[in-house]
């Protein structure tokens, strides 16, 4: 056996070493330009997470503006409800109950008596009530709440400060010109 | 640094809610006057009003004006529609308690053009208004009247469509001293 081969490729080789070259030589290395693998399902999965994170945003603060709405619209009934609660009738004056009498009509102050919105509040809570019943028996009466007949007030006092304001800076402009308020009002 | 999409979904979600928030909140404001920096002078005053009506206390109020009474009926069409009505009214014992900044600060939020000032009354004796208004396009979204006075700052806010007509003619009703103040009369093709 001729070890120079093995040492330095030199000389003559075995054949078995020529043979065992032969096998193995297909397996040995090739440089070749790197090339990278087309974009895996894992990361495709992960392009879509930004997306999807938006749209769940999204969806999210849908639900939560519709739920706001809800709420809102619920309380404006609850108020309602209170400025129109169940009759409740003084011990002096009894009202004589009207089938023409609407829910929206309110009666002359000294034949209501004040109603706690909150007692009433409670009261629907816990206390079963036929409500397909109620809107077939028309109401007797209703009663302002304290809150409705407080705002009623704030709201004229608000306004007549307005008027007020307004028809100074109005009686100071008046002139030949006419109404200044009126015609910017008129503008479009 | 990194972009947007490689941020954290938490982070993303975040930023979304936001930025909803803001925009219901700018939404929800509208053409409304920011009033908290005069309640300092509430201690001041000899004589405060304070009035802050929401659109719900709107519709509350509302509901408890007789249609029979003509004025209450007038008032209700007037009210109806509106955002909000928010009123402060400080009357001094003495002249000039309060600061130019307080009346600066309210101005600072009139301004074009978001606010378009329509009148603006100069007095000595009975001191200035002024008159501003909210538009969108051809529509009143809001007015602004500020009276400023020796011994009197006045400042009333109206958010939403309000009748300048109608709001003008209620003095003379419901209480209200008649200024004597002739409403202009009708043109013949408004009638």
């Amino acid at each position: 056996m001729n070890e120079e081969y093995l040492w330095d490729k030199s000389g003559e080789p075995d054949p078995e070493i020529k043979q065992l070259e032969d096998v193995l030589g297909t397996l040995r290395y090739q440089p070749r330009p790197l090339q990278l693998p087309e974009l895996t399902n894992e990361k495709r999965k992960k392009g879509y997470l930004p997306w999807l994170a938006i749209a769940a945003a999204l969806l999210v603060a849908l639900f939560a503006g519709v739920v706001w709405l809800k709420l809102q619209s619920g309380g404006l009934k609850q108020n309602q409800e209170a400025v129109a609660p169940k009759s409740v009738q003084s011990p002096k004056s009894k009202v004589t109950p009207s089938t023409t009498s609407t829910p929206e009509e309110v009666v002359p102050e000294n034949k209501i008596v004040q109603n706690n919105a909150f007692a009433l509040h409670q009261r629907k809570d816990f206390v079963a009530i036929n409500r397909s019943r109620q809107a077939r028996t028309p109401a007797v009466q209703t009663v302002p709440s304290k809150e409705a007949l407080l705002a009623k007030e704030q709201l004229l006092s608000a306004l007549r400060l307005a008027s007020e304001k307004l028809n100074f800076a109005q009686r100071k402009v008046q002139g030949p010109a006419g109404n200044p308020i009126r015609n910017q009002h008129k503008i479009g | 640094m990194k972009s947007l999409f490689q941020q954290p979904p938490g982070t993303l979600l975040l930023v979304a809610f936001m930025v909803m928030a803001s925009a219901f909140t700018t939404q929800a404001q509208g053409p409304r006057i920011q009033l908290g920096n005069l309640d300092h002078l509430a201690t001041k005053a000899s004589d405060t009003v304070d009035v802050t009506i929401d659109e719900r206390l709107i519709q509350l109020a509302a509901k408890v004006f007789n249609e029979k009474d003509d004025d209450e009926a007038q008032i209700k069409k007037l009210v109806q529609g509106l955002k909000g009505i928010y009123v402060r009214s400080f009357e001094f014992d003495v002249d000039n308690a309060y600061a130019a900044t307080d009346v600066d600060s309210i101005r600072a939020q009139l301004r074009e053009p978001a606010w378009m000032r329509i009148l603006n009354v100069t007095s000595k004796k009975e001191g200035n208004v002024e008159v501003y208004l909210s538009m969108n396009g051809p529509d009143i979204t809001g007015l602004a009247v500020l009276s400023v006075e020796p011994r009197e700052l006045t400042i009333v806010n109206i958010v939403g469509p309000v009748d300048l007509e109608k709001l003008t003619k209620l003095e003379g009703n419901l209480g209200i001293p008649d200024l004597g103040v002739e409403a202009p009369k009708k043109r013949k093709n408004e009638q």
